[in-house]
C-alpha cells in the first residue's frame, strides 16, 4: 500500500510540474516588453507623410513612480516639458550663441529695463493666440509666487507689461544685463489658463498642459510618457517625429545599459562604461555618443584656514596635481582636464586672455611644486612630511559624497599626489546632505564643488568669487563655499555687472581669468561630462563632436534640425 | 479574558511608543530635503543654484514651529488620516502615492507569501514524517544551503537568465506603459509576465523557513511521550502525524504566518529595488534616500501598525489554537 501511494504522489508530482512548465512558456509572447522596437531596419519608421512614426526617448523624471505633473516651474515638474512649452530664446550650451523662439528681438533700452518683441502669429495648443501679454502675465507669475522661482528670475524684478501685442518690457531695480539669459529662457505659460488658477504653486496642469510647443500631450503612465505632435504649432514644419515616446529608466541602470546596447533608445543621456565596446561596437554604423564638457569641477580649499589663505602655497599645489591622472580615474577617459581660467575649452575659447600662457592649463611638476612649497616655508622634515608654519606636519580631511563613485576615485587620485608632496590627507564620504551643509558652513579643509560653466560670464565668476556670495564659517554661504573676498575681484565683477556689451565685457573677463590664474583661489580639476548617445537608424542631424551646432540639453533646437531616414 | 486584555493593553502603548520614535527620528537625522531634491534634478555634476533651493525650500514649506508643537500637530494628524503632501512627489497627497504601491505589494507579497507558507508547511510535514531517510537528509541540507544564497544574486541570475539570454520574461518594472494601471483584465494580461520573476525570485528562499521550521517542530513533538503512547495504542503513523504530529508543530508557523504578514508593507524593499517592481517597499528606500518625511513617516507608521497589529493577532491567535497559553497565562 505504501509503494503504490508513492508512486501515485509522484506521477501527481510529476503532473503538476509539467502543467507549471506549460502554464508558464504560454506566457514567452508578452514578455518582451519594449524589446521588440530596438530591432528594425533603417527607415522602418517612415510615415506616409515623410516624418517618422515615432523616437524611444530615454527618462522623464518624476522619481521612480512619476506622477503628471506639467506645472514647468514646479520643483518636481516632469522632465520633458520642454516638448509642450517654449522659451523666449534658447541659448546653446555649446558655443553661447541666442537663438530666438517666442521672441523675435530685445533690447536693454536701458540699464533697468529690458523691452522683448514677441513673435507673432503663434497660438497656444487650445486655439487661443499667443500675445506679449502671455510672456509678461508670466513673469509677473513667478515674481508673486517665490515657490515657483525656480531659476531666480523674480529677485529684483519689478514687474512685466504688455505695451502691445508683441511687445513686453520688463522693469528691475538694479542694473540686470548680467541675468539677461536668465530671463530670456523663462518658459512661457499662457494667461488664459493660469489666471483662474486659485494656487499656482500646487497647480500640476493635468488637464490643461497649454503650451505653444511643438508636441502636445498624448498619454502619461508611471512607464511611459508619449506626446504627440502639434501640427498647429508655430514650427510644425520643422518637426519630423510624430511621437516622441519618453521611457521609464530603471533604478539600476545595468538594465537600461543593456537596452541602449540593443538600440532600444534612439537617444538618451545615461552614463556608459566603457562605452566602445558596449554601445559602439553593437552597431559601429548607426551608434554614436558625444560627451561634451560642462561644468568645471574643482578642488575647493577653505580660505580662511591656515596654510590655504597663503596663496604661494595655493599656486605650488596646483601644479602638484596630476589631472591627467584624476580624468582616468574619475571619468573612465571621457572627461577633459579643466583650465584654471574657469573657463569651460574649447567651447568657450572667445572669452580667452590670451596673454594667459597654454590656455590656462597647468602642468603637472611635482618637483616644482616641492621647491615653491619649500620656497614658502612649508619644508619637509626628515621623515618626508611636510611641516606647516607652526611646526606640525600637515594633516587634512577632504570629503566628497557617499556613493559617487567617480568622486572618490578622483579623490584617492588627489589624495595620492598630496602625499606625494608629504601632505597627508584623509578620504571622508559622509552623505551628500551632510556633507552639503558642512560645505555651505565652512566645515572643511578641502572638498570639491561645482561652479561656472555657463553662458553668463558674470554669474560664472561671481557665484565663487564675489564676497556678497560668502560668509563667515558657521553660516551659510550662497555660492562662494570658499570664501573668497577681494576688493579688486569684486570691483571687476561690478564692472561686469553693469556692462551689456559682450566685446566691453571682454577686456574685464580676461582680468577675472588673471585672478584666477595669479591667486588660485581655487583649482578647476576637470569638466563634468555631458553624456549624450543617438542612434541614426531612424533620424539623423543630431549634434556630434564633428557637428555641434547645439548642446545636449538643447532639446528645442535638437528636435527641430531632425531629418528622417529614408532607408 | 485577562490574557487577551492585558496583550491589547501592550499593543496600545507599544502603538504609541512606534509613532512617537517614527516622529523623532527623522527629524534627529537632520538633513536638507530641499537640498536632496535639487540635487537630484539638477544632476550630480551640474551647479545647484541658490535660487532653485530657496523656490524648493518656499515650496516644501518646512515648518519652524516649536518641537512639541509639531509633535501635537503629527498624533491629531496620524489619527485623522491625514498624512500631508509628499516632498518628492509634490503636490500628490501621501496617501495617494502610498495607494497606488500598496495593491503591488499586496499581490506580490501577499501571493508568495501563502504560497511559501503552504508550501513550505506541507513540505516540511512531508519530510519529517520521512525523518531519517535519505530524502529527509538531501532536502533539508539542500534547502539550508540554498536559504543561504544571497537574494539579490538569486534574482540577478534569474533576470540574467530568463530575461536577458532567453528573452522569456521582462527584465524588470510592474508593466509595460502600454496601458493605464486600471483593475481591467487587459491590464492583469499586460502586467502578468511582469509578476513571475520577482515572485518567482522569493518563492526560491522564501519556503525554507517554514519547511525548516515545521520539519523541526514535527520531529520534536513525534518524539514526545504523547507520540509514542498513540503509536504504543495503534495508531497508524500517518494519522499519529497529521492529526497529532503536524497539528501541534504547526503553532509557531501560524504564529510565524501572522508576523510575515504584518511586515508585508515594508517587508521587500530588496525584491521591489531589484526588479523595480513598483510597490511600497521601493517607495520606502526612495522616500528615505530623499528624506521626503511625509512619505516616509507613513510607511513606517503603516509597518509599524501593521507589525504591531499582527503581533497581537498572533498572540490572541495562540491563545484562541492553544488552551495550555491560555492556561498558563492564567496560572
Amino acid at each position: 500500500m505504501h509503494a503504490r501511494s508513492r508512486r501515485r504522489s509522484r506521477a501527481r508530482l510529476a503532473a503538476c510540474a509539467a502543467a507549471a512548465a506549460l502554464a508558464l512558456t504560454a506566457c514567452t509572447g508578452g514578455g518582451g516588453g519594449g524589446g521588440g522596437q530596438g530591432s528594425g531596419a533603417p527607415g522602418d519608421r517612415l510615415t506616409d507623410e515623410g516624418r517618422v512614426s515615432h523616437l524611444v526617448l530615454g527618462d522623464f523624471s518624476g522619481q521612480t513612480n512619476p506622477k503628471a505633473n506639467y506645472n514647468p516651474f514646479s520643483a518636481t515638474a516632469l522632465g520633458p516639458l520642454w516638448t509642450i512649452y517654449d522659451q523666449l530664446y534658447v541659448v546653446n550650451s555649446y558655443d553661447c550663441t541666442e537663438e530666438p523662439q517666442l521672441a523675435t528681438g530685445y533690447e536693454w533700452t536701458s540699464p533697468t529695463e529690458l523691452r522683448i518683441t514677441t513673435r507673432d502669429g503663434v497660438t497656444w495648443n487650445d486655439g487661443e493666440p499667443f500675445s506679449a501679454r502671455d510672456v509678461a502675465f508670466t513673469f509677473n507669475l513667478l515674481r508673486d509666487n517665490p515657490a515657483l522661482d525656480t531659476r531666480g528670475v523674480a529677485p529684483g524684478l519689478v514687474g512685466a507689461e504688455a505695451t502691445s501685442g508683441t511687445e513686453v518690457v520688463l522693469t528691475f531695480e538694479q542694473p540686470s544685463f548680467s541675468r539677461s539669459g536668465m530671463y530670456l529662457q523663462t518658459l512661457v505659460v499662457a494667461e488664459h489658463v493660469w489666471a483662474d488658477v486659485d494656487d499656482p504653486v500646487t497647480f500640476t496642469a493635468e488637464d490643461a498642459a497649454v503650451g505653444t510647443g511643438a508636441f502636445t500631450v498624448k498619454s502619461f503612465n508611471p512607464q511611459r510618457f508619449t506626446v504627440e505632435r502639434n501640427p498647429d504649432s508655430w514650427r510644425a514644419d520643422t518637426v519630423v517625429v510624430d511621437e516622441p515616446w519618453f521611457e521609464k529608466a530603471d533604478a539600476g541602470g545595468q538594465v537600461d545599459q543593456l537596452k541602449l546596447a540593443r538600440g532600444e533608445y534612439d537617444n538618451n543621456s545615461m552614463y556608459v562604461p566603457d562605452i566602445e565596446e558596449t554601445y559602439v561596437a553593437k552597431d559601429p554604423e548607426h551608434h554614436h555618443y558625444w560627451f561634451p564638457s560642462g561644468s568645471p569641477i574643482s578642488l575647493f580649499m577653505n580660505l580662511e584656514q591656515a596654510p590655504f589663505d597663503d596663496v604661494e602655497f595655493r599656486r605650488a599645489i596646483s601644479v602638484g596635481l596630476d589631472r591627467v591622472a584624476l580624468t582616468e580615474d574619475a571619468g573612465s577617459g571621457y572627461v577633459e582636464v579643466a583650465s584654471q581660467t574657469l573657463l569651460v575649452l574649447p567651447g568657450q575659447s572667445d572669452w580667452l586672455d590670451p596673454t594667459i600662457p597654454d590656455e590656462g592649463y597647468l602642468p603637472y611638476d611635482p618637483d616644482a611644486a616641492d621647491a615653491a612649497l619649500t620656497a614658502a616655508g612649508y619644508a619637509l622634515d626628515d621623515s618626508g612630511r611636510r611641516l606647516g608654519k607652526d611646526g606640525e606636519p600637515m594633516r587634512f580631511s577632504f570629503i566628497t559624497p557617499q556613493g559617487w563613485s567617480d568622486w572618490t576615485a578622483a579623490a584617492n587620485s588627489l589624495k595620492d599626489d598630496f602625499d606625494a608632496l608629504g601632505i597627508q590627507v584623509t578620504v571622508e564620504t559622509p552623505e551628500f546632505p551632510t556633507l552639503e551643509q558642512d560645505r555651505l558652513v565652512g566645515n572643511f579643509d578641502m572638498t570639491f564643488g561645482v561652479r561656472a560653466g555657463q553662458c553668463s560670464m558674470f554669474q560664472n565668476y561671481d557665484e565663487p568669487l564675489g564676497s556678497a556670495n560668502a560668509a563667515p564659517i558657521g553660516e551659510r554661504a550662497t555660492t562662494n563655499e570658499v570664501r573668497w573676498s577681494d576688493a579688486h575681484t569684486d570691483d571687476l565683477l561690478a564692472q561686469l555687472a553693469g556692462t551689456p556689451d559682450a566685446d566691453e565685457q571682454k577686456p574685464i573677463v580676461h582680468q577675472l581669468q588673471q585672478v584666477m590664474v595669479d591667486e588660485v583661489p581655487f583649482i578647476p580639476l576637470w569638466y563634468g561630462g555631458k553624456w549624450f548617445e543617438f542612434t541614426t537608424k531612424n533620424v539623423t542631424g543630431w549634434p556630434s563632436a564633428e557637428d555641434p551646432h547645439a548642446g545636449p540639453d538643447n532639446q528645442h533646437l535638437i528636435f527641430t534640425r531632425l531629418t528622417p531616414v529614408t532607408g | 479574558m485577562a490574557y487577551f486584555a492585558r496583550r491589547i493593553g501592550f499593543f496600545l502603548l507599544t502603538l504609541w511608543g512606534a509613532v512617537t520614535l517614527n516622529f523623532l527620528i527623522p527629524r534627529l537625522s537632520g538633513g536638507d530635503p530641499a537640498q536632496a531634491i535639487l540635487q537630484r534634478i539638477a544632476g550630480k555634476e551640474a551647479r545647484v543654484d541658490p535660487a532653485q533651493l530657496a523656490a524648493v525650500r518656499a515650496m516644501l514649506g518646512v515648518p519652524d514651529e516649536p518641537l512639541w508643537r509639531q509633535y501635537l500637530d503629527y498624533l491629531g494628524n496620524m489619527a485623522s488620516g491625514n498624512f500631508g503632501v509628499s516632498y518628492t512627489y509634490f503636490p500628490y497627497s501621501v496617501s495617494e502615492v502610498i495607494g497606488e504601491a500598496v495593491p503591488w505589494t499586496i499581490v506580490l507579497v501577499g501571493v508568495t507569501l501563502v504560497l511559501s507558507f503552504a508550501i513550505g508547511t506541507l513540505l516540511g510535514t512531508w519530510v519529517a514524517w520521512r525523518r531519517g531517510t535519505t530524502f529527509d537528509s538531501v532536502l533539508t541540507v539542500t534547502s539550508a544551503f540554498v536559504g543561504t544564497l544571497p537574494f539579490f544574486w538569486i534574482a540577478l541570475v534569474l533576470i540574467y537568465v530568463f530575461a536577458i539570454t532567453l528573452g522569456w520574461l521582462p527584465p524588470s518594472g510592474g508593466f509595460s506603459g502600454l496601458l493605464e494601471p486600471a483593475p481591467t483584465a487587459a491590464f492583469v494580461a499586460d502586467a502578468w509576465p511582469y509578476f513571475i520573476l520577482p515572485a518567482a525570485a522569493i518563492m526560491i528562499t522564501g519556503p525554507i523557513g517554514w519547511l525548516l521550521g515545521m520539519r523541526n517542530n514535527m520531529v520534536q513533538s513525534l518524539g514526545e511521550d504523547f507520540a509514542r503512547f498513540g503509536r504504543a495504542k495503534g495508531l497508524s503513523n500517518r494519522r499519529l502525524a497529521i492529526a497529532y504530529g503536524a497539528r501541534v508543530a504547526i503553532l509557531p508557523n501560524v504564529t510565524g504566518f501572522a508576523l510575515a504578514l504584518g511586515g508585508l508593507i515594508g517587508g521587500t524593499v530588496l525584491v521591489e529595488q531589484t526588479f523595480n517592481y513598483p510597490g511600497t517597499g521601493r517607495l520606502l528606500l526612495e522616500a528615505v534616500s530623499n528624506k521626503d518625511y511625509p512619505l516616509m513617516q507613513t510607511i513606517f507608521l503603516f509597518i509599524a501598525v501593521g507589525v504591531l497589529v499582527a503581533n497581537l493577532v498572533a498572540d490572541v491567535l495562540y491563545g484562541v489554537l492553544d488552551p495550555r497559553a491560555r492556561r498558563r497565562e492564567a496560572a
